[in-house]
Parts: C-alpha cells; structure tokens; sequence
C-alpha cells in the first residue's frame, strides 16, 4: 500500500448555524482546506463526502449538494455514512483511495446540518441510530443508550456521576479556547452537577450538542504530499471495526468491543502502543463515552477511566492529554463532521499549530470516533516526521 | 395482530409471530434447526449459518437486570404537547427502562413502571411479561420479584 498523508486541513465554526445550509457549510470547510493546502480543486482527484442523515439533510442525496456547491462535476464523489463514525470512516475511504492508486490528492468533507429539524425530532432521528425495529419502541434516546452504560459502569467499577461532570468541566474549557468550538463557556463541577436530567444518570452538561458544521482534510500520496506540504501529517494506522446493532446483545455493557478492536488494528499498523500517544481526540458524545474510551484505548486500565479524569492525567501536562479542541462535548457534534474534525484537531497539534491547546512536542496523535452506539468503530493513528 | 402495534415503525417481516405470542403472555425465541442458536429478539435467519430453517422456542422472562435508565428527554414519538390553557405546563414523569439477562444470555428490554429509578440496581432480580397499552398497543414491562 501507499502512504497517505494530510496536507491540508479546513474548519468551519461549529454552532447553531441559523446562517447557513448544508452545501454553504460544507464550502467554507473545503474554502478553508484549498486555502491551506495551497491547491485548487483542478489538483484533485477524488472527492469522499461524510454526511450522516438523509433525515437531518432533509433530501436523499446530500452529498450531490456538496459535490454541486463546490463544483467539482466531473470527477468523483463517493457518499459515505457511519452515524457518528461517518467523518472517520469518509477519511478512510480516501485513504483507501489514495493506497490503492486510484487517486493521488483526495478532498474529504464532512458536514452535518441538524438544527434544520426541531430538537424532539433530532432527537428521534438520533434515537433510531440504535435497532429502530426492537429497541425503539421502549422510547430509547441516544443520551438513553449511554445512560445504560454508564449504570452499568457505575455498578461494575463504582465510577460517579462526580467522575463523569469532570470530564465536561475539562471539555467546557478546552473548548473555551476554540474559536471554532459551538459551545465557548467554562463551566463548573456544581453546574454540570445540577443541570437536569437527560436519561438518567447523564444530565445536560454530560451530553454532546446538537449542532451544525464541516470540516475538511486534503490527503495526498507520498510523492504529493511531499510537493504540497512542507508539514505533512502521515496517517500511520486505520483500524475500523463492526458489533452488533442491539445494545443487549454486545459481549460488554461496560465498554464498546468494536472501539478495541479497531484501535488493537489501528495500534498494530501504526507499530506504536498506548503509551507512544501524545495527544488523543476521543469520542466524548457523552461523559462516560469518553471514560469508556480511555479503557478502551489502552491509556488506562478496564474500569479506571474514572480515575484518570479525577486525576487530571487527561488534561494538558497531564499523561495523555484528550480532547482538548473542547471534544464533542463543548465543540459540537456534527454528526457527519466530527471525524474530520478529530482529524484536523490532531493535524494541527502535530503541526505545531494549536495554540495555547497546544501539546508541547507532539509527534504521535490518535483519533477515535464511535458510529452510533458502537455499532462501528474507526481509530486512525497520526504521526508527524 | 398487526406487527407495527408493537413496533411502532415497520409492519412487515417474518417473524410477526413474535406479537401474537407475546399477546398470548408468552416470550417466542427463534431456534436454528442446524447450529441451535437462539435468538432473541427474533430472527427469520441464521447469522451463524447462513441458513433459515427455524423453529419458535418459548423462553424463561425471570432474569437479573444488567442495565437500566429513565430517558427524561423523549423522541417526538414519546413526547408531549404543549398544553392548550396559557401560562400552564404539563408535568412530565417518564418511566423508566432496563434490560433483564435471562437464563442462556438472552436479553429482555422492557419498561419498569412499578420502580423508583433510584430504587432500580444492577443484578436485582425481574421478571417480564407482556402488557396491552390503552391505545392497543402491545408492549413489554419489567418488575422485580
């Protein structure tokens, strides 16, 4: 296979985008990411557009829309869609395009609208993310879902709802530092706390948000890259991994089985371990998401998620910091964009280029994004020359 | 019965059996004929084998819940409308949900109308059973025993 690397990296701002449709802000990420580059579209290839639901796009072919907007008629565009997972598994199938040698620059857009539908509607769409046939008809809710593994995580390793609000309050800060970020506000472990229920035990300030955006990357091949970058970021590891739909039916309540399968894959391709990761964009759509996934990446121990968060060892200076672009949790979650999100937050950290969020030295970075309720997995490895 | 009183969404598929059962007060697997494996919820085919030659297999309904929670933000499904009479709220008390394990590792998912949420622990012991909603809908209920 060839090595793939990110060349270009674009970021529209995450919110409540009451300005803008769906192609419009799927252009200011692909404006953002040519202008980065350095390139114009008549040097790519290809072009891979995440975008999650018809039902958020109200429309069948979302991504034609895109595809149109920027004008890249004739050459190629494949749709793909994860549920949550569509970023990370849109930059995948670019890099599958670039190993394989059908393309050499590939253009990877991922872009959600979801506020163009009332609230108890996201909520229902979100909802039958999980089995729509056998699940939903007990009124299930994703926050519902996670609720259900953090019960199960609180009663098996005595994780607290305390563990869990100090991962927004980190997250709440983090993203306080992110212009781009959707929710700009530090917060504080009473208020996180004593916001309200959402399915119990998650309360307002444990959930993502429901939120607009894009964000884009530039891959090239090795010779390309080289010609357009002067810093590019090599993707060293792609591990995606599949579970089964129902909740009920997984091996563990406790973790998501598909997130350490792919990582195990993702870790062995890139010949680096959990130790080797400097920085780290982990899948926080909720707090215990984001507990469950330290265990499942390996920076901690099964059931000792809890602990690194209370322990601050997940904050800047700390031993792995995660998230600190804010997460899904303050940055947003634009169903579609997330993944490459998480891919432009590592790439610039690795770049040198984050600011006062910036890992002093990274060289080794790893992204994780969760499709639904774990029904897949993709883990991508980063790493800088 | 029709499939969708249970539900919600769809009305067609093989194992519409699974509601006329369950009306009945009883919890239908499916079982492969060739490997054994039992599914629950039902399935019309064989993950395992690849093959569809099933039978129906009434399954126990006491088990230990393995989770639970009470979704206080519903879907639109769920939800409620906004009161006619002005400056006045509707107080909403939902209910809570959870997944019983019963013997072989099949899972249950039913509501628990009976419990306090904070009452509710991992490893308690329920037991489900079917339950007919006034709108004739056809659902499933956990309670302790």
């Amino acid at each position: 296979m060839r090595r793939v690397a990110i060349v270009g990296i674009g970021h529209g701002k995450f919110g409540v985008r009451s300005d803008a449709s769906l192609r419009e802000l799927a252009f200011e990420a692909v404006k953002a990411c040519l202008d980065d580059a350095g390139i114009t579209l008549n040097e790519v290839d290809s072009m891979v557009t995440g975008i999650a639901g018809d039902e958020f796009a109200l429309s069948l072919q979302p991504s034609a829309q895109v595809h149109d907007y920027i004008g890249f008629y004739p050459k190629p565009n494949f749709r793909v869609e994860g549920a949550c997972a569509t970023g990370s598994m849109a930059l995948r199938t670019g890099y599958m395009n670039i190993a394989s040698g059908l393309a050499d620059v590939v253009l990877v857009v991922g872009v959600e609208k979801m506020t163009e539908v009332p609230t108890p509607v996201a909520t229902e769409i979100m909802g039958k993310a999980g089995d729509s046939i056998w699940e939903y008809p007990f009124g299930t809710t994703f926050p519902g879902y996670y609720a259900m593994i953090a019960n199960a995580h609180m009663a098996e390793y005595g994780t607290t709802e305390e563990q869990l609000a100090m991962v927004a309050v980190k997250n709440h800060y983090y993203g306080s530092l992110n212009p781009y970020a959707h929710m700009q506000k530090v917060i504080d472990l009473q208020k996180a706390l004593t916001s309200f229920t959402v399915a119990y035990p998650l309360k307002l300030f444990d959930c993502s948000l429901i939120t607009d955006g894009a964000a884009a990357v530039m891959i090239a091949s090795e010779e390309r890259a080289k010609a357009i970058s002067k810093k590019p970021v090599w993707i060293v590891g792609t591990g995606l991994a599949t579970d089964t739909l129902r909740l009920g039916d997984r091996t563990s309540l406790t973790s998501i089985p598909a997130a350490r399968e792919a990582a195990r894959i993702a870790y062995k391709m890139a010949g680096v371990g959990p130790s080797d990761i400097d920085v780290a964009t982990v899948h926080d759509c909720f707090t215990i998401a984001e507990i469950v996934a330290y265990e499942d990446l390996g920076f901690c121990e099964k059931g000792e998620g809890g602990k690194l968060i209370e322990a601050k060892e997940t904050y800047l200076g700390g031993r792995i910091p995660v998230n600190v672009d804010g997460g899904l949790k303050s940055k947003g979650h634009p169903i579609g964009a997330t993944g490459v999100s998480m891919a432009v937050e590592i790439t610039k950290q690795l770049r040198g280029e984050a600011g006062e969020r910036q890992v002093k030295g990274a060289e080794i970075g790893l992204a994780h994004n969760v499709g639904g309720t774990g029904q897949v997995v993709a883990v991508h490895i980063f790493r800088r020359e | 019965m029709e499939f969708k009183n249970f539900s919600l969404n769809i009305s067609q598929t093989k194992v519409s059996r699974f509601i006329d059962e369950l009306a009945a007060g009883k919890f239908m697997a499916t079982v492969c004929r060739r490997c054994g494996r039992k599914y629950y919820p039902p399935q019309a085919d064989c993950t395992r084998c690849m093959e569809s030659d099933m039978e129906w297999e009434e399954i126990p309904t006491e088990g230990k819940i393995v989770t639970f929670t009470k979704i206080h933000v519903p879907p639109e499904h769920f939800g409620i409308p906004q009161p006619l009479m002005p400056f006045s709220s509707v107080i909403f008390e939902p209910c809570p949900i959870g997944l019983i394990e019963v013997e072989g590792g099949l899972k249950i998912m039913g509501w628990i109308p009976k419990m306090d949420i904070k009452k509710i622990k991992v490893g308690m012991k329920m037991k489900a059973s079917s339950f007919t909603l006034p709108n004739g809908k056809l659902t499933i209920v956990l309670e302790p025993i």
